[in-house]
């Protein structure tokens, strides 16, 4: 079993079976998938370079518009025009966080620094923000049916599965912030 | 939602002494924009108080009232500023997985101040 992540002399420090951890870099790499950027034949390189995506659309899929959503909730217009202009950046960064804490996962004994648990952080979040739109999870109270879900040998079929999986992403992020949250309360 | 309870240090700065620069008088009104935080039911509250707490460098009671303001009301006000600023706020926001969206601020309906972000992104 894992062990919650505490804050101590050493840092943030976690345990994880290899189990875990094997399902834990299977769901940081299908994040990194799902956000790796299509490569388009007619793409303007020196655009791509600067982060810009003439060509950049609102995702059709619910769990990628989640990660990277319009950041107007009214203008649609202005909303497509910062995607292109932000988009692929965004995706690089939470691409660089999903891969800095799947590298992380080379050892049993987590022991992160301060920007090593902000990656995690993000890379958990992201994870069941995805695992969230799968398991159709609109409200709180959905939120709390997934969350009755805590016995593996419950695990029949995929949905059951996946409501697993949340629970201990949650579980695993719930306490990786509180040691966070108890760090920055060391270093005032 | 409440009407402004915590006057942002820009504001105080503006009405302090008559010395102030004249280019803060051009900016002091110049503030039209929001950044706002939507509730859903996934992200943590102590991970969307710890974000606050450590982009914007809120204190924890600050940040724990905005979150709380999420949660409860379904949005939150959490910073204004330029366009430009609340974008990269937004920016930001989305990188930590949180629901942000800009507007042009109405007035009045303010509960936060100003963002002062560390810049602290992945």
């Amino acid at each position: 079993m894992a062990k919650a992540f505490k804050y101590g002399v050493k840092g943030i420090t976690g345990y994880l079976e290899p189990a875990e951890r094997e399902l834990l870099r299977s769901l940081f790499d299908d994040v990194v998938s799902m956000l790796e950027p299509e490569e388009r034949a007619n793409q303007d390189p020196l655009a791509a370079l600067v982060g810009l995506d003439a060509e950049a659309r609102e995702p059709s899929d619910r769990a990628l518009r989640r990660l990277l959503p319009n950041v107007s909730k009214t203008d649609d217009a202005a909303s497509l025009e910062f995607r292109r202009y932000t988009e692929r950046s965004l995706r690089e960064s939470k691409i660089g966080a999903l891969k800095a804490a799947s590298l992380g996962l080379d050892k049993d004994e987590l022991v992160l620094t301060p920007a090593d648990a902000r990656h995690w952080s993000m890379a958990l979040n992201d994870v069941r923000l995805v695992l969230a739109e799968r398991l159709d999870i609109r409200d709180d109270e959905d939120a709390g049916h997934v969350h009755l879900m805590q016995d593996w040998s419950q695990a029949e079929d995929v949905e059951s599965y996946l409501a697993l999986v949340y629970n201990f992403t949650t579980w695993l992020q719930e306490s990786l912030v509180q040691a966070m949250l108890q760090s920055l309360e060391t270093r005032g | 939602m409440t009407l402004s309870v915590a006057l942002g240090p820009d504001t105080q700065e503006s009405t302090q002494t008559g010395t102030v620069t004249s280019t803060d008088v051009l900016t002091a009104p110049d503030i039209p924009w929001n950044l706002v935080i939507w509730n859903d039911p996934v992200n943590l509250m102590s991970y969307v108080s710890y974000v606050f707490r450590s982009y914007f460098g809120y204190s924890e009671a600050k940040a724990n009232k905005l979150m709380l303001e999420v949660h409860k009301k379904g949005r939150s006000i959490v910073a204004h500023g330029s366009k430009e600023q609340v974008e990269q706020h937004a920016v930001a926001m989305h990188g930590y997985g949180l629901w942000a969206t800009v507007e042009k601020a109405t007035g009045g309906s303010g509960g936060a101040g100003s963002g002062k972000g560390k810049g602290k992104r992945g």
